[in-house]
């Protein structure tokens, strides 16, 4: 009975982000498969990178929070081994994202059932499973040194930095030509 | 994986999927019609089972009748049939809320093709073997229901066999030890299947049920010798009407008796297996279609007590003795029975906390109509109900069931923030109909927290500022300001405080600040909003300063310990000047200037720590005092956020710098007794000696297992060694709190604060502390024994078994 799809959703799976990655890397599985009607067992594919994880990618943080809160909040599923603050490449300030490390892989589930999806710091946080850190990846991979996300978000985030990045140089050019459109227009006259 | 309903508006129940809105128009285009209309009968099979009786809009009969009618149309169809048997026992171990249900859908599938159910006994009896072999109790107990349910279909006597031969188990277990808890989880079982088995034809059974319940009497009534372990208040020993809560089976037998004598109404059970008079030909169908015996089930030789330690239960509600009933008195058989599959339901769908908060709000879907008020009643508005319409209110009886659970001694089935997280979730999904549901029970916690086990209190203290942080730190304040003035040692106050600093750790301390009114601001210094400590060396007033503002550089410029070595000595030449014991001064001085030059974040002072590790282990190597100053150079520093304090220590720990035994003196001999006994009531105290104790005892049971395992031999002495040090930390534990539970301390004797009066009240307060914080750990070593106990007749019965087989073999 054990290999039996649940007859609920599990919420400690990794996210469609993940799947979707690891399909493009050529490895993985694919959603739908999953979903398919006739086949009533979940497969695993062997080399599951993550089946001992204990790591977790932590998302949608405020930049203002910090790892003492996260560590407040995050050891209520068991203690916490190892947390990397996500940085703004370029200023080395936190831009809005962690990962957590705990002893025990299923400490790393239990977060994603009971953490994932709560708040911490007033904001909605999102965990994935993580196949572990390595060095580089605590850096934005944006072009503005903070998260892709941050890049062309529309809606006005205070706890991220209010706009996307490139939506307030775009702003901030469009100013500057207009200030330079008005002090040549004055020299005209 | 997700199911193929899309009526509930797409909920997947899960937050996870980043890229969701895009996924959800994928998943239209793609499955919309095709599953709709031509989704093969196995799927929309399972799709209906999985949602049985969860539209409150739909008529029992009419839903079950036609599923059942799907099923029998498609009979022919090998895939479905065989994934509809295993599909109901899947979830009937699930869903336990849907069994009566789904039970019904089986009993109408009878009239037709009568083979399915011999096809479902025969798995069901083969599952309820395996699950009693492997001590699977509670998955016992969830197929002897759905079994129960189909009684009306068993040839001869049904399920009644079985319980008595359960029954006679229970008996020979409980002679042979007092202290046996698997006899009385066979019991509870009993007990529990009973009412799904009179529900659908009472009369029939009435005497075979007199006769069972005669028997579990002797053992139900009996007060069993574990209660007081679970017991959740403690009340004072001067309280004279200390009444201790009800066990469970105890209970259930009062309950059941009182239904027996009425006939056993069970007017709360659901009878989905009834048709409305309009349908007497699809009822006569059914009380007609054809028995089925019921293929023998074999007990093992021994019963095992399985992967989770059982223990006595008892009844806790946190809506006990309100002027309306909001939820079932304990003298009905509702408060047991609905409380059972709640939590039932409420353990398996750990996997889903939306799943579970939904199952808790639609509770009354999965209950005869009319069990509960409408949802969403304010409790003002239930006085105005008309007996015998029902005042029980579906959100206070789901969140009584969530409180029972986290608050569950000795220990809850999963982590506390599962709880946490499901209340959450319920209040999200229901603002309107839970929030004031919680309100009410948290005014309960709160007026009873003198009562309430210590540790409970704690458990409460972290739900309520964890909770309170999911939902913009709101409460009403105000209610409690007069305690605001309260002395520290009183349990309002110091439980006042401890949420306010619980809050500032998930937050910080100037958003804390403004959701408090007036009186509550004072509790929040201007030292708890700096966001690092102020170095005590920076003023030249503080003794050793220019030694303390050295050593930090030094450490900050990652200087050699031989550069570092010269001001140690000067310091330890300073204070035998001075009378001081050198090695506490340079203790202080070094590991204050380590905290400081660590104190941006967590991240730094554990490098700090990392690069200081020798001299650190030194320092806590030389002497008692030294270790003991360690902790309180931390504790000191970081005093304002008592949060980060903890965090260091546990590292320190990890380090081995520290040793659990300094923690807990520290704590409970030289802070206790620096503060006179006020150190008892901070709750950051308790935080610290607690994750200390379970750092031991989880290293202690890690270590138990691993030596149980019948190939690993070199472990056995470590284990002695853990053992033996836990045992030692335990007895140390149990010295300091005797002395301060029964005011022998020196400290307490010595007291000068205050004129008579005052201080007999201060020394009483501080006492009870004693006493509480005594409570919890001595269940704590008790159940640390027991556990030691049983891993160790486990090991027995598997190097037994290994011989055993050994011997067979050659």
């Amino acid at each position: 009975m054990a290999s039996q799809r649940s007859t609920v959703d599990r919420l400690d799976k990794p996210s469609a982000y993940f799947n979707s990655r690891n399909k493009r890397r050529g490895g993985g599985r694919d959603r739908r498969d999953e979903d398919d009607d006739v086949n009533m067992h979940q497969e695993q594919p062997e080399d599951d990178p993550l089946k001992d994880a204990t790591t977790l990618y932590v998302g949608n943080l405020s930049f203002y929070t910090t790892e003492e809160q996260v560590y407040e909040l995050f050891s209520k599923c068991g203690e916490i081994k190892r947390l990397i603050m996500g940085l703004d490449r370029f200023t080395k300030t936190p831009c809005g994202f962690c990962f957590v490390e705990y002893y025990t892989h299923q400490d790393a589930l239990d977060c994603m059932k009971y953490i994932g999806g709560t708040k911490l710091d007033e904001r909605i946080i999102r965990t994935d499973l993580d196949p572990g850190f390595e060095e580089g990846r605590q850096y934005g991979r944006g072009k503005s040194g903070g998260q892709v996300r941050d890049e062309y978000r529309e809606d006005f985030d205070e706890g991220r930095g209010g706009l996307g990045r490139q939506i307030q140089q775009e702003a901030r050019l469009r100013e500057v030509e207009r200030r330079d459109n008005e002090s040549d227009f004055g020299r005209l006259r | 994986m997700a199911d193929y309903d899309r009526r509930s508006g797409g909920d997947r129940g899960g937050y996870n999927s980043r890229k969701r809105r895009y996924r959800d128009d994928d998943d239209y285009d793609r499955r919309g019609p095709r599953r709709r209309f031509d989704a093969p009968p196995h799927v929309r099979i399972r799709r209906l089972l999985l949602s049985i009786a969860e539209n409150p809009m739909r008529a029992w009969h009419e839903e079950i009748a036609s599923i059942a009618n799907l099923f029998t149309e498609n009979w022919d169809d090998e895939l479905l049939r065989g994934n509809f048997v295993d599909l109901v026992l899947q979830l009937s171990l699930e869903q336990p809320l849907k069994t009566p249900f789904l039970a019904a859908v089986v009993l109408v599938a009878n009239t037709n093709r009568p083979e399915i159910v011999d096809m479902l006994l025969a798995k069901l009896t083969a599952g309820i073997e395996a699950k009693i072999g492997a001590g699977e109790w509670r998955d016992v107990k969830l197929y002897l229901k759905l079994l129960a349910c189909l009684q009306s279909c068993l040839e001869g006597d049904g399920v009644f066999p079985v319980l008595e031969e359960l029954f006679s188990r229970a008996v020979d277990l409980q002679t042979a030890s007092s202290e046996d808890t698997i006899g009385t989880e066979l019991v509870k079982i009993i007990l529990l299947t009973l009412p799904y088995v009179m529900a659908a034809s009472p009369e029939q059974w009435a005497q075979k049920a007199m006769d069972l319940m005669e028997k579990t009497d002797i053992i139900a009534s009996e007060p069993h010798a574990l209660q007081t372990l679970v017991e959740p208040y403690h009340t004072e020993t001067s309280e004279d009407n200390a009444n201790p809560s009800q066990s469970l089976i105890k209970l259930l037998q009062t309950q059941l008796q009182i239904e027996a004598n009425n006939g056993w109404p069970l007017s709360f059970l659901p009878r989905p297996w009834e048709f409305p008079l309009g349908e007497v030909e699809q009822q006569a169908k059914l009380n007609d279609a054809l028995k089925h015996a019921l293929p023998p089930i074999a007990l093992p030789q021994t019963v095992v007590a399985g992967p989770r330690p059982l223990f006595p239960e008892v009844y806790f509600s946190v809506y006990a003795s309100q002027e309306v009933e909001s939820v079932p008195s304990e003298s009905t058989a509702a408060a047991s029975l609905i409380r059972d599959a709640l939590t039932d339901t409420i353990s398996i769908l750990h996997v889903n906390r939306n799943v579970t908060a939904r199952h808790l709000i639609e509770v009354d879907c999965f209950f005869a109509p009319r069990t509960f008020a409408a949802r969403a009643t304010p409790f003002d508005r239930l006085r105005d109900i008309e007996p015998p319409k029902s005042t029980w209110k579906p959100e206070d009886v789901a969140v009584d069931a969530v409180f029972s659970q986290l608050f569950q001694l000795p220990n809850a089935e999963h982590k506390l923030v599962y709880y946490h997280s499901v209340l959450t979730e319920a209040c999200k999904l229901a603002p309107a109909a839970i929030a004031p549901s919680l309100g009410r029970a948290i005014r309960y916690l709160y007026r009873n927290i003198q009562r309430l086990d210590l540790e409970l209190e704690n458990r409460f203290l972290d739900w309520f500022s964890h909770h309170l942080s999911n939902f913009g730190f709101t409460w009403k304040w105000t209610e409690w300001v007069d305690d605001v003035y309260l002395p520290d040692l009183h349990p309002c106050k110091a439980f006042i405080k401890g949420a306010i600093d619980k809050e500032i750790r998930l937050s910080f301390a100037q958003r804390i600040k403004n959701t408090l009114p007036e009186p509550y601001k004072d509790l929040i210094g201007p030292e708890m909003e700096l966001e690092t400590p102020d170095f005590k060396f920076a003023n030249d007033d503080t003794p050793f300063a220019a030694e303390g503002r050295e050593i930090a550089a030094l450490v900050k410029g990652k200087a050699s310990d031989e550069d570092i070595q010269p001001i140690i000595e000067r310091i330890h030449a300073l204070a035998l000047d001075n009378n001081l014991d050198p090695l506490v001064a340079s203790t202080d001085v070094f590991v204050t200037a380590v905290l400081h030059v660590g104190s941006k974040s967590l991240s730094h002072v554990l490098a700090a720590i990392e690069r200081t590790k020798d001299r650190l282990t030194d320092a806590g190597a030389a002497s008692e005092s030294a270790r003991a100053q360690i902790i309180s150079a931390v504790m000191a520093y970081w005093g304002s956020h008592p949060g980060v304090a903890i965090a260091i220590v546990e590292k320190l720990l990890n380090y081995s710098i520290l040793v659990p035994a300094a923690v807990i003196n520290w704590a409970l001999v030289t802070y206790a007794g620096a503060t006179k006994g006020d150190a008892l009531a901070r709750a950051h105290i308790y935080e610290l000696v607690f994750n200390t104790v379970m750092k031991v005892t989880g290293r202690v049971r890690q270590v138990a297992l691993k030596a149980a395992q019948p190939d690993v031999v070199t472990e056995s002495d470590t284990k002695d060694a853990e053992t033996r040090s836990m045992r030692e930390l335990f007895r140390a534990i149990e010295d300091a709190l005797v002395s301060w539970a029964s005011g022998n301390k020196d400290e307490m004797i010595e007291m000068e604060i205050g004129d008579g009066e005052g201080k007999s009240q201060r020394e009483a307060l501080v006492r009870r502390w004693g006493e509480r914080w005594l409570r919890v750990y001595r269940r704590r070593a008790a159940i640390e024994e027991a556990f030691l106990l049983e891993a160790s007749k486990k090991a027995a019965a598997s190097t037994g078994a290994a011989n055993g087989d050994a011997e067979t073999i050659s």
